[in-house]
């Protein structure tokens, strides 16, 4: 019937290319989406995806399913699934989004190891290294911030094998040994902090996996020590009490099946692992007199570090994306704020900046600057 | 730009091979011509001798010439197994300050593994240059999948000594799969069984679209080709006892002669059912005449003698397909690589466990530096499209004081890797603190390998529990442990001061490194 039917979706900055990849997207590859035209289940449908350099990719599309057409308007509500969506495509795209993105003036990836050789500036790699220096640093930056799914780019409750590709197409393009050749100290190092970021990401989802369906096929075979998913706190809790010292082995809660996969877990789960407040809250509360001040970029720099320590806390999470939130809606960058906003509510629900934040934008009630910042006070 | 290659140091011999020009792998011979170089090296009054002339060593001075080091490299002396070698060696052992094994040599002349190793590796590298007529100071090493980071770093340690940088340490099987060719046929699972001079190691090898993953490797490091000579020794010392009278358990000249013939006769069985044992000059009597010694044997004889050595190949290859989840109906193809993998008994109880015949490979002692070589191929970027994936052989823990150990890296990560730990201080205006890093997956020290005990020094003024610690365990691609610290709240970098550890100091390891660059 539709058979070879094209849609136009188009973005014109990166991050709502990201953000189409990474939120319009079910699974990676389902979009629901409303149409002008009665569309069968099964009919072919290509996607025009326009990328802000003007490129256009052709995304190979099927009707996955089509609800009738609604009234007057004639328009479907269907879901498309992408099947030309591969690696290979979000690779390009990934390129060509780091080929337009100048390198951050922010030092890339400190140096971490001590015997690393010390960070090497941009400008002293030849030309045609300095692009990949420059693609790897963005991709590192974005990696750093992302949960392990997304670091993946595989959805909260994707299969053992869809994490195991796409682990494995990341680690096949980003390995320290691919660029080894090049000799060139501060790629190597670049390409070793992109896979071990890409390892961890594996290994915690693969260890999730393992640990709820007793799947050993996924990888290699893991021993899950007790403790390991628990999170960081309770190391440091125990060292506050050194007297007498820890006899119990901090074992991981019983898991459902939902929250398993997804990292940090639900709060059923994180409120009966041994929960501290120690340090996360300090950065919680210097994070919100930054927002209240309106430094949204101070404050997320501050949740992001915050992140790294305290992987797990939803309310950090949550209010990192509340920080990115604000400093898109300091750009005016309405609709960007309202996916953050959604995502920090989904992160954790009880954030109550991001529901009284998302309700005013909801309502198409623009706050003022000092409105907003008042919400954090 | 200098020469690379790649080098498989085996426990009793060792071979370094480069891949030419033409793709075509060359494996490189010894002075005597020979593709395989003897682990052995002999300290001779005129100084080190290194593979097959150090042979006579054996014969002059076993108590000087140090076979089997790559066995020693890393291990703690209180091993059980270490205690249980020191005993059937014909050189003494010793503990080094630190807890690891030593070689004592006499009147106190002490050497470490790592420098033993490192006259071998160093001998390859000879080997190399006077091919090429260049230097070459950099190679691919392959090691047990199993080795832990100690181990590990102690094979960087004796390549450093030797003059060589590591471009990677590949473990065995990876490299076994890669030489064999896995990487250009059809995807498979293969089931790598390695049995060489002193080791046995399986591993589960999955090769799919050029990226090869070792799924789970177990192994005997404690089980090969050396430990069947002792058995047929062992019986041959009870024969001359009973057929000729003398009890020569005692005499290690008698015994190491014995053992070599041993040697030859077990490579003669892989191809005849029946050999003769001879040793010229077993023992001299009072009046300096010699006692020749010859004796025909059997294969199903010394089938017979290796039989309680061949029921230990079962469990490794059970447990390594378990570790993976996966039936022996599910594995493709086992691939046989070592020496011993020649040894038909060898063959059949594989076979027989793993329920398919085994993989012939035409040059099982040559394909794991074929697959060095390819490794060196392609960090060079000579060759493509493969990737390797290699996981942590144990986890890594982490302690305070008397605290329990913790895990911090997981058996099985993938490497590259880094986890970290947050620590606060205790006490106010605390300027340092301790923490160790072991090696297992118990929460009790003493069943774990303490790897060292590092401290964080300088710390910020801050009263109690307000400067807080960031320790980084980075597990990398060659499996060796780094390690970082900062403070949080600033992010500033502290400084790590080791207060003890296994292995070589890395001042020692510079210090050899010049003394052996010196002397050649």
């Amino acid at each position: 019937m539709a058979a070879g039917r094209t849609l136009h979706v188009r973005c014109p900055t990166w991050e709502q290319v990201e953000h189409f990849h990474s939120r319009k997207l079910r699974k990676g590859k389902l979009l629901s989406m409303k149409v002008p035209f009665p569309a069968a289940v099964g009919s072919a449908v290509t996607l025009g995806l326009e990328l802000p350099n003007g490129v256009t990719i052709a995304i190979d599309g099927n009707v996955h399913k089509s609800s009738p057409i609604e009234g007057e308007s004639g328009k479907t509500w269907i879901e498309l699934e992408l099947v030309g969506f591969t690696d290979e495509v979000i690779a390009r795209i990934k390129a060509m989004a780091a080929g337009i993105e100048a390198p951050p003036e922010a030092t890339p990836a400190p140096p971490k190891a001590d015997t690393q050789p010390s960070r090497t500036a941009s400008e002293e790699l030849p030309v045609d290294e300095r692009q990949l220096f420059g693609q790897l640093t963005t991709e590192l930056r974005r990696m750093r911030q992302s949960a392990v799914h997304e670091v993946l780019g595989v959805k909260r409750d994707a299969l053992p094998d869809e994490v195991r590709r796409a682990w494995l197409s990341l680690v096949r393009r980003l390995h320290p040994d691919l660029v080894a050749r090049r000799k060139a100290p501060a790629i190597t190092h670049l390409a070793e902090e992109l896979t071990i970021l890409a390892n961890r990401a594996y290994d915690r989802l693969r260890a999730a996996l393992v640990a709820e369906t007793g799947a050993l096929s996924v990888g290699s075979s893991v021993k899950a020590p007790p403790g390991w998913l628990v999170g960081f706190d309770d190391l440091a809790s125990g060292e506050r009490t050194p007297v007498p010292p820890i006899v119990t082995t901090p074992v991981a809660p019983p898991r459902r099946r939902s929250d398993v996969a997804s990292i940090p877990p639900p709060m059923a789960s994180a409120s009966t692992a041994p929960l501290t407040t120690h340090g996360g809250e300090t950065f919680e509360t210097r994070a919100r007199e930054m927002l209240g001040q309106g430094e949204a970029d101070n404050a997320q720099e501050v949740l992001a570090a915050a992140l790294v320590v305290y992987p797990r806390s939803r309310p950090l999470r949550s209010l990192y994306y509340v920080a990115s939130a604000m400093a898109a809606l300091g750009k005016g960058e309405v609709m960007l704020a309202t996916s953050q906003l959604e995502t920090a509510l989904a992160h954790y629900e009880q954030c109550s900046e991001a529901a009284r934040l998302l309700e005013h934008l909801r309502k198409e009630d623009p706050l003022d600057a000092e409105a907003m910042r008042r919400v954090f006070r | 730009m200098s020469r690379a290659i790649g080098i498989d140091l085996g426990t009793s011999n060792s071979v370094a091979a480069v891949i030419d020009a033409d793709g075509a792998p060359r494996i490189l011979t010894t002075a005597e011509g020979s593709t395989t170089l003897p682990s052995l090296v002999w300290f001779s009054p005129d100084g080190p001798i290194v593979g097959e002339p150090a042979r006579e060593g054996l014969d002059q001075n076993p108590d000087l010439t140090i076979f089997g080091a790559k066995r020693l490299l890393g291990r703690r002396f209180d091993h059980p197994e270490i205690k249980k070698l020191a005993r059937s060696l014909p050189y003494e052992l010793i503990e080094a300050p630190n807890g690891d094994t030593w070689i004592a040599l006499s009147a106190g002349k002490l050497v470490s593994p790592e420098e033993v190793c490192a006259l071998i590796l160093r001998e390859l590298r000879r080997m190399a240059e006077t091919k090429f007529g260049e230097p070459v100071n950099r190679a691919v090493i392959t090691i047990p999948a199993w080795y832990d980071a100690g181990q590990r770093q102690a094979t960087k340690d004796a390549a450093q000594i030797a003059g060589i940088t590591v471009m990677r340490l590949l473990s065995e099987p990876t490299a076994a799969a890669l030489g064999y060719g896995a990487h250009r046929g059809d995807d498979r699972k293969y089931l790598v069984c390695d049995l060489g001079g002193g080791t046995f190691d399986v591993a589960a090898v999955d090769v799919e679209g050029g990226t090869f993953e070792v799924l789970a490797t177990t192994g005997d490091p404690f089980l090969g080709g050396d430990d069947i000579d002792r058995a047929v020794v062992e019986n041959l010392v009870r024969d001359v006892r009973t057929s000729r009278g003398f009890d020569i358990s005692t005499d290690s000249i008698a015994v190491e002669r014995l053992r070599l013939a041993a040697q030859r006769v077990k490579h003669e069985l892989s191809g005849t059912s029946g050999a003769n044992v001879h040793v010229q000059e077993l023992v001299q009597l009072p009046s300096g005449k010699g006692v020749e010694y010859g004796r025909a044997m059997r294969r199903d004889e010394l089938e017979l003698w290796s039989a309680p050595l061949m029921r230990r190949l079962e469990p490794p290859i059970k447990e390594a397909l378990a570790r993976c989840g996966r039936k022996k109906e599910d594995v493709q193809e086992v691939l046989l690589v070592g020496g011993m993998t020649r040894m038909p008994a060898v063959r059949r109880e594989i076979g027989r466990v793993t329920g398919r015949e085994p993989k012939e490979i035409a040059n099982p002692e040559e394909v794991v530096a074929i697959g060095a070589a390819l490794e060196v191929a392609r960090l060079e970027g000579t060759i493509e499209g493969i990737l390797l994936i290699d996981v942590v052989a144990r986890g890594l823990m982490m302690s305070m004081g008397q605290s329990e150990c913790e895990t911090v890296i997981a058996q099985s990560a993938v490497v590259p890797t880094r986890e970290h730990r947050v620590f606060a201080t205790k006490l106010e205006d605390q300027v340092r603190i301790e923490f160790d890093i072991w090696e297992g997956e118990s929460p009790e020290h003493g069943k774990n390998r303490h790897l060292g005990r590092y401290a964080v020094v300088d710390l910020p003024q801050a009263s109690a529990g307000d400067a807080l610690v960031m320790v980084e365990v980075t597990v990398d691609t060659d499996g060796t442990i780094r390690l970082g610290a900062s403070e949080l709240v600033s992010g500033d970098r502290l400084q790590l001061e080791q207060v003890f550890h296994a292995g070589l100091a890395r001042a020692d390891v510079a210090r050899l490194a010049r003394q052996l660059a010196e002397v050649s």
